[in-house]
C-alpha cells in the first residue's frame, strides 16, 4: 500500500521509511508559481471564446468587414454606376420562355431579355401597342413578339397567340442581389453603405476612447470644481438632441458624410464620459493608486497606468453597447434625409428609396435592413460576450 | 549627544466630513503628537477603526492634515503643495496594510517595483532601473521569474513582499508600515517582519511601524504609543511596557494577547476590555475611554486627561496617575 502511495507520487522523493512523516520544506518548490501565466488579454479572450454568441457575433462583424472592405474588388459595378435600361430587376427573374429567348416583363411593362444562365441581355424594343387588346408588339431578332398584359400575371404570346402560362425561375447573375429604382446594383450599394457603417462605427469608437475616456477620467480624477464643471458641459451636451445638433451642424457645412461624423463625434462621448467617471472615482480610492500617489508618480503615470487600464472592462462594453447605437443613429439620420446625398449610399437612404417601390420591389428594402440587423447582432453579441468576459466574479 | 529626529508629529488633527450631515465629521485623528528618531522602530498600537491608518496617511500627506505639523528629518512638509512634494516621497515610503489591494493587479512585477525609479527618474537607463529591480527581488527572496508574472497571481505573503520592494527599492530614509502583517498568516507573518528587521538593519532605517495588537510589535519596536480613537494614550519604551503599563487600555490589550503557558493563562488578572468602541463622530467628552474603563472616576467624565511624563519618557494621559 505505502510503496504504491510513494510510486503514484514521484515528484516528492519520499525518503524516509515513515510515510507519515513531514516532507523536507524546500523553499523553491514555496515560491513557485503553479499556475499558467495569462496576460489580462489572453484571459479575457479566453472566456471569450468558450461563448458561443459571442464567437458567433464575432464572426458576423468579420464578415461584414470583408464585405465591405474587400468586396468591391470583386463586384462588377460600382456603387453609382447606372443603367437605366435595368431598373427594378429582382434578384430572381420570373423568366417566360419565347420564341427561343427569355424574357421578363417588368412592373413598367418594360421586356427585358435575359440568356439561360441568368444574365441581362439587353431591353427588347417595342415597335407597336394595342390600347385596346392590352398588347404590345416587340421586334425581336428580325421578327416579332407579342407581350400581353391584360391579365395578371403579364406574359407573352406563342405562335398561335395563346398566353404562355409557364414561367421558370432564373436567378439573376447580372445584379446579385437586384439593381435599384435607377438601375444600380444594390450589391455594390450593399457594400457601400456597410463601409460607411464601419466608419462612423470606427469613428464613434476613436471619440468615446479619445475624449469619452479622457474626458471622464480627468474629470474623475480632479474632483471638486472641475470635476463639477466638467459634468455640467456633459449634462449640457447630453440635453441637445442629436438630430437638432446635426440639422444644426448641416447649416453651417454642407449636408453629407462629414455633418454626421462631425455631430457624432462631438457629442457621442457623453455615456463613455459618465461611465468613465464613475468607475475612476471608485478606483481612485484604491489603495494601489493611493500607494502610487506616495510613489511619487505623476498625475499621467497615475491616469494612464493605474486608472485607465483597471476601467478597461466598463469602457470596453460601453464602447461595444454604443457602437451599434451610433451605426443605427447614423441609419436612422440618413433615413430620414439628414444624411448622405445621392449618388452616396448609406443603408439608412437605401431604406428610404426602397420606400418608394416597396410593394414591388420589397428586396430593395429588405436587404439594407437585413444588413443592419447583422451589423446589431453582431455587436451586441460581442457587447455581450465582453461583459461577460469582463466580469471578475465568473473567473474561474 | 543630541537626538536626532527622524520624524516629528506635532498636534496632528485629521477630520473627515460626514457625507449628508454639514456639522458633523469624523474624528480620525485627535491632537496627536510623537517623535521617532533616526533609525529607530516606532510601534503605533491600536484597535481597528481608532485612527492608525488615518495618521499614517496623513504623515505621508494622502491626506491633507485638519491642524498640526509634521516634520520630516527637519523639514516641515505638513501643508506643502502636491508638486512640492516629490522630495518628501522619495524620503519616506509606506507599506500597505492590504496586499492584495495595494497592488496594481494589470501591471507587471517588474513594472511595480520599477513605478518608483521611474518616478524619480533614478535609474539612467532602463538597463539600469532592471538590474535594481532584480536585485530587490533577490532581497525579497523572489526569484527573477516572477519579475514578468502579474501581481494577482502571488499569494498574500509573497505579494506584500513584492509591497517591501516597491517601497525600498529607491532607498528611503523612513518607511511607514500600516499593518504590514495583519492581512497575512501567522506562519507569514515572521517572515514578512524579518525581512523588514534585515532591511532596517542594513541601511538604518526608520519606520513606524503600526499594528492592532501588541503580540508583534513589541519584540519589533524600540517605542510604543497606544492609540485610542483617534488620540495617543500612552508612549513608552517597548520593553518598559510590557512590564509597567500604565493606561488602562494598555493594560486591557496586553490580556488579549493569548499567552502561551495555561498556567498563567488562568491567573490572569487583567480581563480584556469589554464594550465596542464609541463612534468617532462624536466621541464621548472627557477621557475617551472612560466609558469602557473599569476604574473611571467621575473627572474622568468631565475633564480630557492630558499626555504626562511620568519619569523616563513613559507618557500617558490618565487620571489615575
Ligand atoms: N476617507 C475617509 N473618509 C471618512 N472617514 C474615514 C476615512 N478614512 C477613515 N475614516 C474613518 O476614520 C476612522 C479611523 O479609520 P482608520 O482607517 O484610520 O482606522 P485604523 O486604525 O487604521 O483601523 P484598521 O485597524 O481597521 O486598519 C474610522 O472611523 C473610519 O471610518
Ligand atoms: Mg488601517
Amino acid at each position: 500500500m505505502n510503496e504504491m502511495m510513494r510510486q503514484s507520487l514521484p515528484d516528492y522523493q519520499i525518503q524516509t521509511p515513515d510515510p507519515w512523516a513531514a516532507l523536507p520544506v524546500n523553499a523553491e518548490s514555496r515560491e513557485k508559481l503553479w499556475s499558467k501565466s495569462r496576460t489580462f488579454v489572453g484571459d479575457v479572450w479566453f472566456r471569450f471564446r468558450s461563448k458561443f454568441t459571442s464567437i458567433f457575433g464575432f464572426i458576423l462583424i468579420v464578415l461584414v468587414l470583408l464585405f465591405a472592405l474587400v468586396g468591391p474588388y470583386f463586384a462588377t459595378f460600382t456603387y453609382s454606376e447606372q443603367n437605366l435600361d435595368f431598373v427594378n430587376t429582382p434578384p430572381v427573374f420570373r423568366a417566360i420562355n419565347c420564341s427561343g429567348g427569355y424574357f421578363y416583363i417588368t412592373d413598367k411593362l418594360k421586356v427585358l431579355e435575359i440568356d439561360a444562365q441568368g444574365h441581362l441581355v439587353g431591353k427588347v424594343e417595342s415597335i407597336a401597342e394595342d390600347y385596346e387588346k392590352k398588347q404590345v408588339t416587340l421586334s425581336y431578332q428580325g421578327g416579332e413578339i407579342i407581350m400581353d398584359y391584360s391579365q395578371s400575371p403579364y406574359t407573352m404570346l406563342d405562335e398561335n397567340g395563346e398566353r404562355i402560362e409557364e414561367a421558370k425561375h432564373i436567378w439573376n447573375r447580372t445584379y446579385l442581389l437586384g439593381s435599384d429604382n435607377l438601375g444600380r446594383d444594390m450589391l455594390a450599394r450593399l457594400m457601400f453603405g456597410a463601409r460607411v457603417s464601419l466608419l462612423v462605427a470606427v469613428v464613434a469608437a476613436l471619440t468615446n476612447l479619445v475624449i469619452g475616456v479622457l474626458f471622464g477620467s480627468i474629470s474623475a480624477y480632479c474632483g471638486g470644481m472641475v470635476d463639477a464643471v466638467m459634468m455640467r458641459i456633459v449634462d449640457v451636451i447630453n440635453t441637445v438632441p442629436l438630430t437638432l445638433y446635426v440639422i444644426l451642424i448641416m447649416v453651417v457645412l454642407d449636408a453629407g458624410l462629414l455633418s454626421i461624423i462631425l455631430a457624432l463625434g462631438t457629442v457621442y462621448w457623453v455615456n463613455m464620459a459618465r461611465v468613465v467617471r464613475g468607475e475612476i472615482l471608485s478606483l481612485k480610492e484604491r489603495d494601489f493608486v493611493l500607494a502610487s500617489r506616495t510613489l511619487g508618480s505623476s498625475t499621467a503615470t497615475i491616469l494612464f497606468r493605474h486608472l485607465i487600464p483597471n476601467a478597461m472592462g466598463p469602457i470596453l462594453v460601453t464602447l461595444t453597447m454604443l457602437i451599434p447605437s451610433a451605426i443605427f443613429m447614423e441609419a436612422f439620420l440618413s433615413f430620414i434625409g439628414l444624411g448622405l446625398t445621392a449618388p452616396l449610399a448609406s443603408l439608412g437612404t437605401m431604406c428610404n428609396d426602397a420606400l418608394a417601390t416597396l410593394r414591388t420591389s420589397p428586396y430593395q428594402l429588405f436587404e439594407p435592413a437585413l444588413l443592419i440587423c447583422i451589423l446589431m447582432f453582431g455587436f451586441n453579441f460581442v457587447g455581450d460576450g465582453l461583459r461577460d468576459a469582463l466580469d471578475p466574479k465568473l473567473k474561474k | 549627544m543630541e537626538k536626532q529626529y527622524m520624524l516629528e508629529v506635532k498636534n496632528l488633527v485629521k477630520h473627515f466630513p460626514v457625507s449628508g450631515n454639514k456639522h458633523a465629521v469624523v474624528h480620525a485623528v485627535e491632537d496627536v503628537s510623537f517623535r521617532v528618531e533616526k533609525g529607530k522602530i516606532f510601534g503605533l498600537v491600536g484597535e481597528s477603526g481608532c485612527g492608525k491608518s488615518t495618521c499614517a496617511r496623513t504623515i505621508i500627506r494622502i491626506y491633507q492634515p485638519t491642524a498640526g505639523n509634521i516634520i520630516v528629518d527637519g523639514e516641515d512638509v505638513s501643508y506643502k503643495k502636491n508638486r512640492e512634494l516629490q522630495a518628501l516621497r522619495r524620503k519616506m515610503q509606506m507599506i500597505f496594510q492590504d496586499p492584495y489591494a495595494s497592488l496594481n493587479a494589470r501591471m507587471t512585477v517588474h513594472d511595480i517595483i520599477a513605478e518608483p525609479l521611474r518616478a524619480h527618474k533614478v535609474a539612467s537607463s532602463r538597463q539600469e532601473v532592471s538590474e535594481r529591480v532584480y536585485d530587490m527581488l533577490d532581497k525579497v527572496g523572489l526569484s527573477h521569474e516572477h519579475a514578468n508574472r502579474y501581481a494577482h497571481e502571488f499569494s498574500g505573503g509573497q505579494r506584500q513582499r513584492i509591497g517591501v520592494a516597491r517601497a525600498l527599492v529607491i532607498e528611503p530614509e523612513i518607511v511607514i508600515c500600516d499593518e504590514p502583517i495583519s492581512a497575512l498568516d501567522v506562519s507569514i507573518q515572521a517572515q514578512v517582519v524579518n525581512l523588514l528587521k534585515d532591511f532596517q538593519y542594513e541601511r538604518g532605517l526608520t519606520y513606524l511601524f503600526i499594528a492592532h495588537d501588541l503580540s508583534m510589535v513589541r519584540y519589533v519596536s524600540d517605542e510604543i504609543g497606544v492609540m485610542y480613537l483617534g488620540q495617543l494614550v500612552e508612549i513608552c519604551a517597548a520593553a518598559e511596557i510590557y512590564e509597567h503599563p500604565l493606561h488602562p487600555y494598555t493594560k486591557g490589550l496586553l490580556a488579549a494577547i493569548p499567552i502561551p503557558v495555561p498556567k498563567l493563562a488562568r491567573q490572569k488578572v487583567v480581563s480584556s476590555i469589554e464594550g465596542d468602541i464609541p463612534s468617532p463622530i462624536s466621541p464621548p467628552p472627557g477621557c475617551h475611554f472612560h466609558t469602557r474603563c473599569p476604574y473611571a472616576k467621575p473627572i474622568c467624565r468631565e475633564q480630557e486627561p492630558e499626555l504626562r511624563d511620568m519619569g523616563g519618557g513613559h507618557q500617558v494621559a490618565c487620571h489615575l496617575y
